[in-house]
């Protein structure tokens, strides 16, 4: 099966300073990969390269064997990616059910005639958009954060609610930067079921960046390890756990 | 030769532009906050100075320092007093703020002054040089050098002193100034009174070349973000150069197209720059230097 | 910890719908209890609702610092004026045009969103462009009359001649209602949505395949549809369209009703047009009180209730909180 996400020799430089240097990574259907290393490792960069929020100097990025890098972010996004930030990305204005509703926007097929007259049609595709957005927070079990203002929730309630958000619309591919912050353990467990479950039944890829390495080794299928920039293993968790280069870079780190 | 005279001319506008485009600059530099109401600090300037010489009688030297004085005083009680309180409220609400402090001078002023425009006795009063064919005004002499002094003060302030380096550290990391002990509250505030204090020195030297009346500080705005945006937003340098450039192109305007068009090539440059080439006229030359 | 259920919910939003036609149908009796002069100002209120409703969708929805309101403001009112007095259409003929003439200004004030102009530059080309607009309302005498500007007598709609302010009422109201209405309902929609989700974090609006720049350059547009039908309202109520009522006098009051009734709030634009509209009467006998009052008021109210008024009811009655989805 061909992979869904290919990166091959990419580049980031920031002013003259080796953001990433020749990366090649692919992302396929059903498959959890974990992306892993001190921080500063450029994990991140990799995902705002990959989503169009910073522009490569060097290498492709292939989103089902056609070219995306060089696409502006809502571009990007229309294509099938989904993200998630490390700081936060959510509306703080408005409520987790406004929230998933902006996830689903590009779904919701209403002409803008139509929303200004309030036709029948354009008031079904929205409630019908409602109805999705309060079954997914409920499937997640934050049913009760629908009319909540954004910034009156706590941070592991932020998450959630942005993780709901970004598996909205059925990306083919999801990008996860830390998800697991904040997160109580019985909703860590659950996240990594959730994670587990996209993947499995709805044949999502999944990039994950995770500190939490126990989330990591019951969350990913293979685990990809930078440091400096570059990648410098990837794997099974089983032989990651093991490999000398990493080893090297997290104690070297430590 | 008419071509030179008016870039002389030019200049000259040109020198009170980069002035208060400057000023305008360190404010926005130094706390990322862009002063809408900074035309009317300007305006303020030149009436502290138009009361204390005309209904007062003290002479223009002594006016002018107590004007600037005063101004650097009102600007940083306006950041530590209104600004500085309004950190929690939604974004927009510094713009407004600004604004609205604005207003309230302009009003002030109005109130204090009414309706009419007033005249300021001339202060520099003495027959203009003649350089060649071209003829260079006492006014225009005296703002080439008040201005020309105060940007070498300002500069070598700012560039070659521990102090100044403390300021661009400041405007640099806000954070990391904070965690060496820097009072990032009182150098806000203190940065507010300087560009309110330097804006107050355009302000005083257009003040006996100029009708007043209070809403003078609008125009001074617009030509200050036209300067400013010419030479790259947010670029010292490029401040100072845009007010020259803008002072000159509108004495070009005015002289072989139309005296209409002197007010609105302020309007026209910015919305070119900004639509065609956002980082201003040097802006590629300052992303090389880094 | 526990949220409103969807059924509080949607109980609060049909007493919302129940707010949001009342008001209007309780307006209709407001001419039995007028003498002409306060029925003038409220028909000039109901013109300063439309001026705030459009000026919020981008100082508040948006989020984004803008100066070409009175300008826009300015191109309807001379659209429709230079229509009907040169051209001798009738008013309701020259509504549209002075909506679509103040779209296209804030399609043009804003367009340089598109490459990538945000905030403060953005609000930089919108002060400059506003400015251009007013420069031309005063040099283009041939069709703006100049500094004496022009006179709108007859108003004709649909065969009613708008001779007294409680015919001017009537159009008015139906006219504002109408626009409220389809505000409200572009509000509660993916677009209103994507505008406000543009002001929370455009980066995260991106994120999920809305194109932000051209969201930003509706929100302007619409906002000068609005305003500009606002401005073509306002000729026909003071009959005459000269270039000092769109300066800078009148564009403190348009950020003042905007603040005041509350940043982003539907609601709030309606009420701060209600409380500030006969204010401007006041101050005219004082030089300057009249810059001194509502420069003083935005900064009372920044420091004491930044939100507006609207905020302060939505905390007394939840149901007027604006909401960016419906559910029926």
């Amino acid at each position: 099966m061909a992979a869904l996400l290919q990166l091959a020799g990419v580049n980031v430089q920031f002013a003259g300073l080796q953001a990433l240097s020749n990366v090649d990574l692919s992302a396929r259907g059903g498959e959890i990969k974990a992306l892993i290393g001190p921080n500063g490792a450029g994990k991140t960069t990799l995902f705002n390269a990959i989503s169009g929020y910073v522009p490569i100097a060097a290498g492709s990025i292939s989103l089902n064997g056609s070219a995306i890098h060089g696409l502006a972010p809502h571009a990007i996004a229309a294509r099938g990616v989904r993200r998630t930030f490390q700081n936060g990305g959510l509306f703080p204005e408005l409520t987790g059910l406004e929230n998933v509703l902006a996830g689903l926007h590009a779904r919701i097929d209403a002409s803008f005639a139509g929303i200004l007259f309030g036709t029948r049609a354009s008031r079904a595709a929205e409630r019908d958009a409602v109805a999705r957005a309060r079954r997914l927070l409920d499937g997640l079990g934050v049913s009760h954060l629908a009319d909540v203002q954004v910034n009156t929730m706590s941070g592991g309630q932020q998450r959630t609610i942005e993780i709901v958000r970004a598996v909205a619309a059925e990306p083919p591919l999801l990008l996860l930067d830390e998800p697991a912050v904040g997160l109580a353990p019985p909703v860590r467990a659950q996240l990594v079921e959730l994670i587990r479950r996209l993947a499995g039944e709805t044949g999502i890829a999944v990039l994950l960046i995770e500190h939490a390495i126990d989330l990591v080794m019951a969350a990913a299928d293979v685990i990809a390890v930078f440091n400096g920039g570059a990648k410098i293993a990837e794997g099974p968790p089983a032989a990651i756990r093991t490999d000398p280069a990493v080893l090297e870079a997290y104690l070297g780190h430590a | 030769m008419f071509f030179l005279q008016l870039a002389l001319s030019g200049l000259a506008q040109g020198a009170i532009y980069a002035l208060v485009a400057l000023s305008m600059c360190v404010v926005y530099r130094a706390t990322t906050v862009v002063n809408f109401g900074h035309g009317d600090l300007v305006m303020a300037g030149a009436f502290v100075v138009y009361l204390l010489v005309v209904l007062a009688g003290l002479p223009f030297p002594a006016s002018a320092i107590a004007a600037v004085a005063l101004l650097f005083i009102l600007g940083a009680l306006i950041e530590i007093g209104l600004i500085e309180r309004i950190k929690a409220g939604p974004h927009i609400g510094f713009a407004l703020m600004c604004i609205a402090v604005g207003y309230l001078l302009r009003g002030a002023a109005r109130a204090v002054w009414g309706r009419e425009v007033l005249p300021m006795p001339r202060v520099f009063d003495f027959p203009p040089v003649m350089l060649g064919e071209l003829v260079v005004t006492a006014d225009a002499l005296v703002i080439f050098s008040a201005v020309g002094v105060l940007l070498m003060l300002f500069f070598g302030l700012f560039y070659r002193t521990s102090a100044g380096r403390i300021m661009q550290a400041v405007c640099q990391s806000e954070r990391g100034a904070a965690l060496v002990g820097i009072n990032v509250r009182a150098f806000h505030g203190v940065m507010w009174g300087v560009g309110a204090a330097m804006g107050a020195i355009g302000g005083v030297l257009v003040a006996p070349l100029t009708l007043l009346h209070p809403g003078l500080g609008a125009g001074f705005l617009i030509k200050g973000f036209a300067a400013m945006t010419l030479g790259g937003f947010g670029s010292l340098g490029g401040a100072v150069a845009g007010g020259l450039l803008l002072g000159v192109a509108e004495q070009w305007v005015g002289g072989y197209v139309s005296t209409k068009l002197i007010d609105i090539t302020a309007y026209l440059v910015i919305i070119l720059v900004l639509a065609l080439r956002p980082s201003g006229l040097f802006g590629q030359a300052v992303a090389e230097r880094v | 910890m526990n949220g409103q259920t969807p059924q509080h919910a949607l109980a609060h939003r049909a007493l919302g719908t129940r707010v949001f036609y009342a008001a209007p149908l309780l307006a209709l009796v407001i001419p039995l209890f007028a003498n002409p002069y306060t029925q003038f100002i409220v028909n000039l209120t109901l013109v300063y609702v439309l001026v705030t409703v459009g000026f919020n969708l981008v100082l508040g929805n948006l989020g984004q610092l803008a100066f070409a309101n009175t300008a826009l403001f300015g191109i309807g009112a001379y659209t429709a004026a230079i229509l009907m007095a040169h051209a001798g259409w009738p008013f309701w003929a020259a509504i549209p045009p002075a909506g679509a003439a103040g779209a296209a200004a804030g399609f043009l004030a804003s367009v340089t969103a598109l490459r990538g102009i945000r905030n403060y530059y953005l609000a930089i080309v919108t002060l400059a462009f506003g400015e251009l607009l007013r420069w031309s309302y005063i040099h283009g005498e041939a069709l703006s009359g100049g500094t004496d500007g022009l006179t709108v007598r007859h108003a004709d709609f649909f065969g009613i001649a708008l001779e007294s302010e409680t015919a001017r009422f009537y159009v008015f109201l139906l006219i504002v209602t109408v626009i409220v209405k389809a505000v409200s309902n572009l509000m509660r929609s993916k677009i209103g949505r994507a505008i406000v989700a543009i002001r929370d974090n455009e980066l995260a609006t991106a994120s999920l395949a809305i194109p932000t720049g051209r969201y930003i350059v509706l929100a302007f547009t619409l906002s000068g549809f609005v305003v500009g039908i606002a401005g073509s309202l306002f000729a026909v109520l003071i009959g005459q369209v000269i270039p000092e009522s769109f300066g800078l006098i009148e564009l403190i009051l348009h950020f003042a009703m905007v603040l005041v009734g509350g940043l982003g709030s539907l609601f709030g634009s309606v009420l701060g047009a209600l409380a500030l509209t006969a204010l401007p009467e006041f101050f005219r006998p004082f030089p300057g009180l009249y810059e001194m009052f509502f420069g003083g008021l935005l900064i009372v109210f920044l420091l004491i209730q930044p939100r507006g008024l609207s905020a302060l009811c939505a905390k007394r009655w939840p149901a007027l909180r604006d909401r960016y989805y419906r559910e029926r």
